[in-house]
């Protein structure tokens, strides 16, 4: 403990004491009554100095200068200096550069305008270890005036891993917005190619049957030699051909969506479905549902189109979730296992109501929904998306109830199996 | 070739089936329809000749599901197949299963009669093939097992004296037994000889 003692001849006495970063200036009449205020202050102090000792953040005092007149031993551990190594030298010290540079004009500046930038506000900044290392901290400094002389109070704290955790956070937003664009843009996609797929097959009859009839027309006229003007027989003929170029327009459109495939790579199924499950749950709101993930530790990794295969999880996911919405202990489990074969089976897994017999029998239809803001081809989507990975789409009650989706993903390399991939 | 070919007509949709029957009769053929691949099954007989038109998507058994059953019977007929969904995967699988041909609805009707049109005369080449096979076996039956021998030296295009000295002859011979497979088998010409020959796969066409 240091005591600074100013005392003049005459009362009042003034004593300024400066100790494990705290400064008070005691005023008393007398030796005896300043006395007993010390010893008073004594025990005071030592209770602060163990309050202190418990506060986790690094406590620094430094006069209207910059030189450190105190240093907590927190402060000691985070910057990596030992005992009374700091005391006594500028603050800047413990600055990287250009921090350590400008401090000086920073102080000057505050001590002629009083314009405070950081003092009672506190804000990000850097220090400086004694290994030279650069650490991103908090800091918060209070003013203390004795008399005519100020002293400066800093409370610093380490926020490397705060730091971390919020760059992890804003990497791993970042990486779900564009997982999201990525399903919406896919959905978009298959939505069209599974719609240029249903208008290619209900568009192409009748067009068919048109082309069949105009010719037929025109070839029994010819046959029966019935005299008809060129121009109607060039009309047949266009009509035809017209229909055929609608057909034609139909082809594109399906073509079109289907170049648009993505990659077929290897995967690790478990992050796959885990990645999934998190995308399937944004913007559900706490649905209260438990989602239960189990993947085997063993299951080798998948071929897949990751995109696509993510677009069927999300779509079963959000489909359970939708059905759970009023059930109580509500659970979906998402199952992955390796099968008999080596390629690995994935099984979404509801304790819902179940699904109607007649909604069960159209489950895969496009168009056929019960909802009321879906067009249907969610689940036709899906199990097209498996049945290009060489899988089916299956559907069966689940055990104790509710409705259990499976499919299967092609292995990336079957045990015993010689071709790499 | 004893009777007219008839064109099968097999698709889930009636006015699809109705139109294409108008189309095929306009051209001059005779037609059959079916709304599905078992009533095709059901109702036609087994030594037709003419040529099927088979819609890929229908309802129980689609077309190319049909053409394989088909094929496993033993059906020889030709097989158009139409589809309004023409993807690689199913192209493939028919061509595969030995369908004649491929068409993507809608069609220009050229496109369909002339495939229709090939189809018939691809079976009607490939009758005739059979029957100049079936011929050639049977003659080949009434040779003498030297002459036998000199047929099979003579179609692999070998000259007399090579023929002689192989089957230890002599060329005149040769030329004798030569002269009586060429009557036996009712061959115009050398020529002749070597594609009824081929024909019957006794020999193979040389590679290239």
């Amino acid at each position: 403990m240091e005591f600074l003692e100013f005392m003049g001849q005459a009362a009042p006495y003034i004593v300024a004491v400066i100790g494990a970063g705290t400064a008070l200036a005691v005023v008393a009449t007398s030796r005896s009554t300043l006395r007993r205020t010390l010893e008073a202050f004594h025990d005071r102090e030592e209770r602060l100095r163990s309050v202190l000792a418990t506060v986790p953040d690094a406590i620094i005092t430094v006069d209207d200068r910059g030189v450190v007149t105190a240093f907590s031993p927190v402060a000691e551990r985070l910057f990596g200096y030992g005992p009374g190594e700091v005391i006594g030298n500028n603050i800047e010290m413990l600055m990287p550069q250009p921090y350590k540079e400008e401090h000086g004009g920073y102080v000057d500046r505050y001590n002629t305008t009083g314009e405070r930038r950081i003092i009672g506000i506190g804000r990000e900044v850097q220090g400086m270890k004694k290994d030279g290392t650069v650490f991103p901290m908090e800091l918060a400094v209070d003013e203390i005036k004795l008399g005519d002389k100020k002293f400066f109070n800093g409370f610093a704290r380490d926020i490397t891993d705060r730091k971390h955790a919020e760059k992890e956070a804003r990497e791993q937003s970042r990486r779900l917005a564009e997982l999201r664009n990525e399903l919406f843009h896919v959905s978009r996609l298959s939505e069209l190619s599974q719609m240029g797929s249903v208008l290619a097959h209900e568009l192409n009859q009748p067009l068919t049957a048109i082309t069949n009839y105009v010719q037929a027309s025109r070839r029994i006229m010819e046959r029966e030699s019935i005299e008809v003007p060129d121009r109607v027989n060039e009309s047949l003929d266009k009509a035809s051909a017209q229909a055929v170029r609608a057909g034609e327009i139909i082809r594109r459109l399906r073509n079109f969506a289907d170049k648009d495939e993505g990659g077929i790579s290897p995967e690790d199924v478990g992050a796959v479905v885990r990645e999934a499950a998190e995308l399937g749950q944004i913007g559900q709101g706490s649905t209260g549902v438990k989602v239960d993930i189990q993947v085997e530790p063993n299951a080798p990794s998948v071929l897949i189109d990751r995109i696509q295969i993510q677009q069927v999880l999300v779509n079963l996911l959000r489909n359970a979730l939708e059905a759970l919405a009023k059930q109580k202990k509500a659970r979906v489990q998402i199952a992955v296992t390796t099968q008999d074969d080596g390629d690995v089976g994935v099984a979404v897994i509801d304790n819902g109501p179940g699904l109607p017999e007649n909604v069960a029998a159209n489950l895969f239809k496009p168009f056929l929904t019960t909802k009321s803001d879906g067009m249907g081809i969610g689940l036709s989507i899906s199990r097209s998306i498996v049945l290009d990975h060489g899988g089916d789409l299956e559907c069966e009650p689940s055990d104790g109830g509710g409705t259990t989706f499976r499919f299967s993903l092609p292995a990336a390399k079957k045990d015993g199996a010689k071709n790499d991939i | 070739m004893t009777s007219d070919p008839t064109i099968w007509i097999v698709d889930d949709d009636e006015t699809v089936r109705d139109s294409l029957s108008a189309l095929l009769d306009s051209a001059g053929y005779a037609t059959e329809t079916f709304g599905s691949a078992q009533a095709f099954l059901d109702g036609h007989g087994s030594d037709d000749v003419g040529c099927l038109l088979l819609d890929v998507q229908m309802p129980d058994m689609g077309g190319l599901e049909l053409q394989e059953k088909l094929r496993e019977q033993g059906s020889d007929l030709p097989v158009i197949i139409v589809t309004g969904f023409g993807d690689v995967q199913t192209a493939v699988r028919a061509m595969r299963s030995g369908a004649a041909d491929f068409v993507e609805k809608p069609y220009s009707e050229t496109a369909i009669l002339d495939s229709v049109q090939l189809a018939l005369q691809t079976q009607v080449e490939e009758h005739e093939a059979h029957q100049t096979a079936q011929q050639f076996i049977e003659l080949a039956g009434n040779l003498t097992p030297r002459e036998r021998e000199v047929l099979d030296h003579v179609v692999q295009g070998a000259p007399n004296k090579i023929i002689a000295y192989e089957l230890d002859i002599s060329p005149r011979t040769v030329e004798i037994h030569r002269a009586r497979v060429m009557e036996k088998m009712q061959a115009k010409s050398l020529s002749h000889l070597v594609r009824m020959a081929i024909t019957a796969e006794i020999i193979h066409p040389p590679q290239g």
